[in-house]
């Protein structure tokens, strides 16, 4: 007797995330293009992230460890931040002190569904909720926009 | 350190908002919260899967002991399960013509078929009875439902199990 269980994939362990993480917000678009076309430009951390994060000017892997890396970010803007990270096939979360962030990505056919969180956290957390909620509508299209260009720039190889 | 003890860091953790931590209870739980959704939610155990994971994590600041993570995260996925699947089944009222008749040679072998035919009440009891074994008292106290008024339509269900496995 096999009794019904409930799937939670990737896609909507980062809905969960980006619904229980303060400050954080989660868009999710599907890209033409098969999984591990995807997921080839997702786990590129390095060469990838500042390429469709408009604000991360260098994203350096300091460590690996499996599927815990270490990573150093630089921003634009001067910003210098240590990350932590979980990376595994069709799952990335990555936190530093003040950020957090979030791919994932499922197969849908030849197509993928793939989501991209983005969060802060900062101490007024709750009273800047609303005005993070609008950054985040405002911004998630953008990223998987530039996301997806890069997909097809990279292209199957 | 034990996995006890590290989980226990990571309930700490996330309490603090620590999203890294979020995000590995979330791979902890979620075999067990799928588990749990699964036969009470049916056709929308997915969607209750994951309420249930957000309420968890939401709740998680309530939670003072972490060794107790397992009993009080699997009350809030019961409960939201069953409230999934009452709100679908509001939104999509089966048509009787839908559900198979008793006897149905097909119903036996499809033990979905026949959790079908409870109501998400009766689905969690069942399902905390004879899936995480708890008595019929304890697992009526979760839910917060009379153990007599089920008692009877739990028989009714064990012996459809039954007669599905030996079909």
């Amino acid at each position: 007797m096999t009794w019904p269980v409930a799937d939670l994939d990737a896609i909507r362990r980062l809905r969960v995330l980006a619904a229980a993480a303060p400050g954080a917000f989660v868009a999710e678009t599907v890209i033409d293009a098969p999984f591990e076309q995807v997921w080839a430009v997702a786990a590129d951390l390095e060469h990838e992230l500042p390429a469709y994060l408009p604000d991360v000017r260098s994203f350096t892997i300091t460590r690996r460890d499996g599927e815990r890396l270490e990573a150093r970010a630089r921003g634009y803007a001067g910003l210098r931040a240590g990350f932590d990270i979980v990376l595994r096939p069709g799952w990335c979360v990555m936190r530093s002190r003040f950020l957090l962030g979030g791919l994932a990505a499922v197969p849908d056919g030849q197509q993928t569904r793939f989501a991209f969180l983005g969060g802060v956290r900062i101490p007024a957390q709750r009273a800047a909720a609303p005005a993070l909620g609008l950054f985040g509508r405002w911004a998630g299209p953008r990223v998987l926009t530039r996301f997806a260009n890069r997909v097809r720039q990279r292209g199957p190889g | 350190m034990t996995d006890a003890a590290q989980l226990a860091g990571l309930v700490r953790a996330a309490q603090r908002g620590d999203g890294l931590a979020m995000a590995e209870l979330l791979d902890a739980l979620a075999p067990a919260v799928g588990r749990w959704c699964g036969p009470i939610a049916l056709q929308d155990a997915d969607d209750a899967a994951q309420e249930a994971m957000i309420a968890i994590l939401r709740g998680l600041r309530g939670l003072r002991d972490p060794a107790a993570l397992f009993g009080w995260a699997r009350a809030i996925a019961v409960r939201e399960a069953v409230r999934v699947a009452r709100r679908a089944a509001r939104e999509q009222p089966a048509e009787l013509g839908d559900l198979p008749a008793p006897g149905d040679p097909m119903l036996a072998a499809d033990i979905q078929d026949v959790l079908s035919r409870l109501v998400p009440e009766h689905r969690a009891v069942l399902m905390l009875r004879d899936l995480e074994g708890l008595d019929e008292r304890t697992a009526a106290a979760l839910l917060g439902v009379p153990a007599g008024t089920v008692k009877s339509r739990l028989a009714r269900a064990r012996a459809s199990f039954r007669k599905g496995w030996q079909a």
